[in-house]
């Protein structure tokens, strides 16, 4: 079965893809302006106590230093006041504490001071200069350690993470079903997108420009001009190119106050670059997961009751929930009693962040294993278990979803993976000494829509220039929404230039939560339908044009460039034409920020299937993952390379997940002892299989007027799991902490 | 300490800190941005340049040893307007994402192919892997490499 033709979007190449390749692009830390000096941290090396003395005199004294900030002597912004809605813009932050506020050490890593000298090698050679002496006090490192600080939340901004539907204990207790119960353990897991943090601050007055690497230049200007008492446009944030985030840029992160108030101790700009082994404690990471999933289920499959009990960490100075069951066992699965709990222990580690697909990324591990193990206790294939709790109606909120073909994508997967030659029975398949595992997962992400506002500027040759302040980070969106503005606009692709990374431009929200096409999407269409207003506007009130003496309401876009009566298309004018005989070289149009409608008769959620191959050697267990089949069902596909790439990373993230990621922190001192790329180990090019992308479904209109849900983070759910479970199958060893190390596997020769 | 070099086919002297790696030489200095840094410790890739032809990663190589060597980085790929094939494979085949990693998985590839280590898939798998994308490209990073090796032959 063939790519759902109505779905997918044309195979362009970027529109960026030219400046990418030729290393024209520019990142947020190469915008050096003159004069500009460098930053160099120096950080704690305990994990809680106290700054006892900061002697800099040496490190003063030594060549090109311009300045050297702590809490002794920084320049103090205020601490911004605290505002926590989603949707907002106000900007994110997770660790919420100012940098160099006080003497106060919470996590390894802090930042202590900071300098500031006029090259690269002269800070860092300053920095090792400088004696910060502390007084340790007795950290809280681990869950049992911080068990009387441990809380409940009831929600994670605006979501209900402990969820209570039907009598789960009882049922569980039923003798006459089948039953498991399990516990699964993720590792802390880092970003760590090859362009590190980074962020230039150049003062002019009382005027601050940033060029910071941000999923968010609006949340970065908001929280900067808040904490230095500014008018909100004194602060611009420049960003053009994101290179990765996954997260890590979304919030506020201490370096970008930090090198505003070098920049203002030195005089002149600063550039911050984060070095990599900060990226492990100053711009969070995915905490570390405990989940204990109880599954019952009938004979023939049903589940009667789920119960997803999730323990995760969370720092002292700032409140994150990673909501693991209510993101995955919350929406996947028809059964009539869920019960999901979370847990969050503060504990003096770095603060933790959303890494792609918070929650449903290791909700979905755990969850997916869980119905491996079900379905082999039941004798069932993996994929009929599935079908049989298919979930036409949210489970929670018992109203129907939108365009969801979950059951379309494990058809067509099982097909293309040719999942009916799999001999269920674990170490049964080989290839020659090899063993071979095929898995499975169901994947899934919400549907996020926030808010954003739009600017065309329409000229009389017929191109436009179109401008929000979104992000690409990598996803495609300069190309998605140059796109999305042709279509909406009526205007060539090749005449449209899409603008985005700056705060000087209409409102964008955070690029997170995969929520930027679907929100700067109806943003655009919204734009578009105000511009050809603008266009009816110009046309009736000149004689010469054939739409003259018409209302203004009763037209609309007939075609791409021209303007026309909605029941009379033939009655039209051109753009170009209408301009032209206004005497305007341009027309200038921008859309209102609102707040989106909230459909609540529908959920909106996309859904996907897994098929993964892994071939081990039992002499010497490394897994290999050497084929996957992943089958998505996200509404409608923008730019289908791009969103196949998306897919691919994704699912490549899931099997580095799976089976090399993790951060290690020493249990005596809270350091982290994996601070490199050397030790944290990501999937390179040899441990990458071949991934089949195929989009199944329909427009999910209902869902906004482009009919996309987004696709960023969906690739990544589902994916260790059918990982776990092809390992599982291929050597009969269950592991259930991640990841899946050849250490393991040692027994299973 | 004074290094001359050839970069892109121009002649440069510049005075250097003897303890600035070629890597900060090339971006701060002399603002060729287009060689990226990733991590700073030769774990990455993203600053892989050509130097005399090679490939080497140069955030780990001091300015002051390239003395009269010559240096390629992704700024001088390209024949003006002209992208050189694997540049323009790399678009063709979505070889990125973030594009990031690829002025070094490009400099890379096109020694790669030099030094005749593009033969296969998993060739060319193995002898790209000191250049990590964490966007997870690869595969049509592969794709790109094939490609290019395709036309160019
Ligand atoms: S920056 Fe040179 S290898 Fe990473
Ligand atoms: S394209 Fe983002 S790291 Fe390779």
């Amino acid at each position: 079965m063939a790519q759902t033709a109505n779905i997918l979007g044309p195979a362009r190449n970027r529109v960026d893809g030219r400046a990418k390749v030729t290393g024209a692009a520019k990142y947020s830390v190469e915008f050096t302006p003159p004069k500009c000096a460098y930053a160099w941290p120096v950080e704690s090396n305990i994990a809680k106590g106290k700054i006892a003395a900061v002697d800099a005199k040496e490190a003063q004294a030594a060549p090109g230093v311009l300045a050297i900030i702590s809490h002794l002597n920084a320049p103090k912004p205020k601490e911004p006041a605290a505002k926590k809605e989603r949707n907002s813009g106000h900007g994110i932050r997770n660790e919420e504490r100012l940098p160099f506020g006080d003497d106060e050490v919470h996590y390894a890593g802090q930042y202590v001071a900071l300098v500031v000298a006029q090259t690269i090698e002269q800070a860092r050679y300053a920095a090792g200069l400088v004696r910060v002496t502390f007084t340790p006090e007795e950290p809280l490192l681990t869950m049992k350690a911080a068990e009387d600080k441990a809380k409940k939340p009831e929600t994670n901004h605006d979501e209900h993470v402990q969820l209570k539907k039907g009598d789960v204990d009882a049922t569980l207790t039923d003798s006459g079903l089948t039953k498991i119960e399990q516990t699964y353990i993720t590792p802390t897991e880092t970003h760590n997108p090859i362009e590190m943090s980074g962020t230039i601050a150049a003062w002019d007055g009382d005027k601050l420009t940033l060029w910071d690497a941000t999923q968010f230049v609006k949340g970065v200007q908001s929280i900067v001009s808040r904490a230095w008492n500014l008018p909100t446009e004194n602060v611009r944030v420049i960003c053009p190119f994101v290179g990765g985030a996954f997260g890590c840029k979304g919030a506020v992160w201490p370096h970008v106050l930090a090198a505003s108030m070098a920049a203002k101790a030195a005089g002149v700009p600063v550039k911050f670059h984060v070095r990599r082994q900060d990226m492990f404690t100053s711009t969070g990471h995915r905490t570390p997961t405990e989940q204990t999933i109880a599954l019952a289920a009938t004979r023939d499959g049903k589940l009667r009751a789920m119960r997803h009990v999730t323990n995760t960490l969370t720092s002292t100075v700032g409140e994150f929930t990673e909501s693991c069951g209510a993101r995955s066992t919350g929406v996947m699965y028809d059964s009539p009693a869920i019960r999901v709990e979370e847990t969050v222990f503060p504990v003096n580690v770095s603060t933790p962040t959303f890494m792609r697909a918070p929650g449903e990324c290791p909700g979905t591990y755990a969850l997916e294993c869980a119905m491996d193990e079900l379905a082999v206790a039941l004798k069932m294939d993996p994929v009929q278990l599935r079908l049989a709790n298919h979930a036409d109606n949210h489970p929670i909120k018992n109203v129907p979803f939108s365009a969801k073909h979950l059951r379309e994508c494990y058809q067509v997967g099982a097909e293309k993976f040719g999942w009916a030659k799999r001999n269920a029975q674990p170490r049964s398949m080989r290839d020659g000494g090899l063993l071979v595992g095929w898995g499975m997962a169901t994947k899934t992400y919400p549907a996020h829509k926030m808010n954003a506002a739009a600017k065309v500027i329409l000229r009389a040759d017929g191109s436009a220039t179109v401008q929000c302040a979104t992000h690409d980070l990598g996803t495609g969106a300069y190309t998605a929404f140059t796109q999305i503005s042709s279509e909406q606009l009526g205007i060539p692709f090749e005449k449209v230039t899409f603008e985005l990374g700056k705060s000087d431009f209409p409102f964008g929200p955070v690029a997170g939560g995969s929520n930027s096409t679907a929100t700067v999407g109806t943003a655009l269409h919204e734009v578009a339908g105000l511009l050809h207003n603008a266009l009816a506007q110009l046309a009736v009130k000149d004689s010469k044009s054939p739409l003259y003496n018409e209302k203004a309401d009763d037209i609309t876009m007939v075609e791409p460039g021209r303007i026309g009566l909605k029941n009379a298309h033939a009655k039209s004018d051109s753009y170009i034409d209408i301009l032209r005989r206004a005497g305007r070289d341009s027309i200038e149009v921008q859309s209102e920020l609102k707040e989106p409608e909230e459909n609540k008769k529908q959920s909106f959620q996309s859904f996907g299937a897994d098929f993964v191959e892994v071939k081990i050697d039992p002499l010497l267990p490394r897994v290999q993952v050497t084929r996957v089949v992943s089958v998505i069902n996200c509404g409608r596909v923008v730019t289908f390379k791009p969103a196949r790439n998306q897919i691919i990373g994704g699912v490549n993230m899931g099997i580095g997940m799976a089976l090399m990621e993790a951060t290690e922190y020493d249990p005596q001192t809270g350091l982290p002892v994996i601070r490199n790329l050397a030790d944290y180990h990501v999937v390179t090019n040899a441990d990458a299989p071949v991934i089949d992308v195929t989009f199944v479904g329909e427009p999910d209109f209902a869902f906004n007027p482009i009919g996309c849900r987004g696709i960023g983070e969906i690739g990544i759910t589902g994916a260790a799991a059918a990982v776990a479970n092809a390992v599982y199958h291929a050597t009969g060893k269950r592991v259930r902490d991640l990841p899946i190390t050849p250490d393991k596997l040692l027994d299973i020769a | 300490m004074p290094v001359r070099l050839k970069i892109n086919g121009k002649d440069i002297s510049a005075d250097v800190d003897t303890r600035t790696t070629l890597l900060d030489l090339l971006r701060e200095r002399l603002q060729l941005t287009g060689s990226k840094k990733g991590c700073d410790h030769g774990q990455c890739g993203a600053c892989t340049v050509l130097v005399n032809g090679r490939r080497i990663n140069s955030c780990l190589s001091l300015a002051v040893v390239h003395d009269g060597e010559e240096i390629t980085t992704i700024e001088g790929l390209a024949n003006g307007e002209q992208l050189h094939p694997m540049q323009a494979a790399f678009v063709e085949h979505d070889g990125f994402q973030c594009g990031y990693c690829t002025p070094g998985q490009i400099c890379s590839a096109v020694a790669c192919v030099k030094e005749g280590h593009a033969k296969s898939d998993d060739e060319i798998r193995e002898w790209m892997s000191g250049n990590l994308c964490r966007c997870g490209a690869y595969p049509n990073i592969v794709d790109a490499i094939k490609d290019a090796v395709a036309k160019n032959a």
